[in-house]
């Protein structure tokens, strides 16, 4: 096998972290490699020591080879993949083209005040879908997109979790 | 009369809070343990427990008048002392506890009722000439109606609940188009949360700060102020962090809304803590915006710079007693600054992030208070507010108190839950809110990010999700997944292997 499939890929989204394998316990930046130690005590949970420093971690999801770290606070999501697997995904996306669809998960969870449009209704980036109550808020969901509503799985005084399915629309391009 | 046992009304920091100045005064403290938390922090602090464990209502017990009434009186307790939230703003409450002959720890049921109606409030002060931005004259019960009033008072409009308070019930009307709409969603929000859906509508005045006064009467009509706070850093009308004093406000400035604020709080004949809050805009003009009749959430700020515990003189004032201050002794000095630490994750639009904290390890020091209910395997649970701890930060000036501030928040650690100390190491980083002249629609209209971006640390995080996808296909040691060489995994992956099982 050629050398430069001895990787693992972590990608955000935005970027790819490389890592060679096997994982070593370092990190280079610049010309100077890093100690990383994961730790876990009684004081202070798991944690990962770098540079003379403590962060918290947390493994927020660990499915297959998606991941969301909270790391010092904040939360990264990451897809680990092999070189193989990463252009396999890649040669996906190609043939695929340009999102054609897009769909409106609850934000949070709460209960449906009111749905402002129909089915087959066309609108456009920023128009108002539904008002959503959490926590005795009224919040209003907005359309991130120009196109055309496919489907509403939502109804006024129902229920929702966090990234339950409300609205599903067409992008027009 | 001397109170001597206080049935606390509340849970979470504010009760921990109240118990420590009764401890102080010799005072006796009572709480109840509710089927939600029957492990909360605030148990262990008090002298005795009520358990309430058998209540099964949807209600919370604190929000249950006739049930906090029975167990005052079953307990003996001869004053209630309400925290904030639940009940601590209802008139029939202290009305209730009145009737029983038990001391209501706060104002009295008509100071409560007179400023906690917006429509009545405004009326009181514009008979008593305080300055406040124009608007309807009582409700306005139509959209039709609406449309009129905001016509003559001109765009852009605030609608307001009659009955509301921090935030909800509130929209911001730019447009007659907007109108119908918006008045709607005002209106059943109102009547949702405070199930009053009357609605009344003011000039909205564009990027204010928001000031408030802390007052303080007693029951003989003495009343004076305990200078101000500042509370610009919200978002959708919440506050996130609060300052005393306010960078914005001079000598004159500053002794000139103190009396009005004193005002305000005379016209109702109010004794207790009280705040009046102020929008205060770019011009030097300030507007009355409502009287808070309660203990704040941010009242360690005023306490840490006037060095009064009001929790103290609360007490003392609902013991008949007179103000042992006159407003020529109150003086300030230094800064302090709290940040609400909450469970809410900020990367997904500050949304409550309930749970349990595994390790809590706050800073303490000589500039340092941190008013908390939680500690290690303390649950947040989704029925009550997200609060996990106040940190509050003195410091001899603003500059000084900002960079303990950073030193403290960096000090925090917290597991268990999602929290907004990202938000909060965002903000003390950001320089508009270090000079000081951030406005409340500050956060929501010009914060990009509600967190700092660190490469590095994504790049551990990747590190870290790289490492877990590892140890989750390995299989006897060996990697399942389709790398060749994968027998070439590193003797510490496989002690961890090996301790694991």
């Amino acid at each position: 096998m050629a050398k430069q499939n001895k990787k693992l890929y972590a990608l955000t989204g935005k970027k790819k972290y490389s890592f060679n394998l096997p994982l070593t316990e370092t990190i280079k930046i610049g010309k100077r490699q890093y100690k990383i130690v994961i730790k876990e005590d009684g004081r202070y949970g798991t944690y990962i020591l770098w540079k003379n420093r403590r962060y918290p971690v947390e493994i927020i999801l660990s499915r297959q080879n998606k991941f969301e770290i909270l790391f010092n606070y904040v939360c990264y999501s990451f897809t680990v993949e092999t070189p193989f697997s990463l252009k396999r995904k890649q040669y996906l996306n190609r043939e695929k083209g340009p999102a054609e669809e897009e769909k409106i998960l609850a934000p949070m969870p709460g209960k449906i005040l009111e749905v402002l449009v129909r089915q087959g209704d066309e609108i456009n980036r920023g128009d108002p879908l539904l008002i959503l109550e959490a926590m005795k808020m009224q919040n209003e969901i907005n359309c991130p997109v120009n196109g055309i509503v496919k489907s509403i799985n939502v109804n006024p005084e129902m229920n929702v979790n966090k990234d339950d399915l409300m609205i599903e629309l067409s992008i027009i391009h | 009369m001397k109170i001597k046992n206080i049935l606390i009304a509340n849970r979470g920091e504010i009760a921990v809070r109240i118990i420590s100045t009764a401890k102080k005064m010799g005072i006796t403290t009572s709480v109840i343990k509710t089927r939600t938390e029957p492990a909360a922090m605030y148990l262990a602090h008090a002298d005795k427990i009520y358990d309430d464990t058998e209540n099964i209502s949807e209600i919370p017990v604190f929000l249950d008048i006739e049930r906090i009434i029975r167990i005052a009186l079953e307990i003996g307790a001869d004053a209630i002392h309400p925290g904030y939230g639940f009940l601590a703003e209802n008139p029939y409450f202290a009305q209730k506890c009145a009737d029983n002959k038990i001391i209501f720890i706060g104002p009295s049921p008509d100071s409560i009722y007179k400023m906690g109606n917006k429509i009545i409030a405004r009326k009181i002060a514009l008979a008593s000439r305080i300055p406040m931005t124009i608007g309807s004259e009582g409700k306005v019960p139509t959209e039709k109606e609406a449309i009129r009033v905001a016509q003559k008072i001109g765009y852009p409009v605030i609608i307001k609940a009659a009955s509301g308070g921090g935030g909800r019930g509130m929209r911001i009307v730019r447009s007659e188009e907007e109108m119908p709409k918006m008045f709607r969603m005002a209106s059943n929000e109102a009547d949702k949360t405070f199930s009053d859906h009357s609605v009344f509508i003011e000039k909205y005045i564009e990027n204010p700060k928001h000031i408030e006064f802390q007052v303080l009467g007693d029951k003989k009509g003495n009343i004076i102020h305990l200078w101000e706070r500042e509370c610009s850093v919200q978002r959708k009308h919440q506050k996130l962090l609060e300052e005393a004093p306010s960078s914005a406000l001079n000598d004159k400035t500053r002794k000139e809304m103190g009396e009005i604020a004193v005002k305000i709080a005379s016209a109702v004949g109010y004794f207790s803590a009280g705040t009046v809050e102020f929008l205060f805009d770019s011009k030097g003009n300030y507007y009355f915006m409502e009287m808070n009749t309660r203990i704040q959430v941010e009242h360690p700020v005023t306490e840490l710079i006037t060095g009064i515990d009001l929790v103290e003189e609360q007490i003392r004032i609902a013991e008949g007693k007179e103000l042992r201050y006159r407003q020529e002794d109150i003086k300030f000095r230094g800064w302090a600054i709290e940040c609400r630490i909450n469970a809410e994750d900020v990367q997904a639009g500050f949304s409550p992030a309930p749970g349990k904290i595994e390790q809590i390890i706050m800073p303490s020091g000589e500039n340092i208070r941190v008013d908390t209910g939680v500690q290690a395997g303390s649950v947040i649970a989704a029925n009550y507010d997200s609060m996990i701890a106040k940190l509050i930060i003195y410091g001899k000036n603003r500059k000084e108190a900002l960079a303990n501030c950073k030193q403290a928040l960096d000090k925090v650690w917290i597991k268990g839950t999602k929290t907004t100390l990202p938000f909060f190491r965002m903000l003390i980083r950001n320089p508009r809110f270090l000079d000081g002249s951030i406005t409340t629609p500050f956060i929501e209209n010009e914060i990009s990010s509600y967190y700092v971006y660190s490469e590095y640390e994504e790049m551990l995080a990747a590190w870290l999700a790289t490492w877990l996808f590892i140890d989750e296909n390995l299989d006897e040691g060996n990697l399942k997944i389709d790398i060749d060489e994968a027998r070439n995994i590193s003797p510490w992956l496989l002690n961890k292997r090996i301790n694991r099982h």
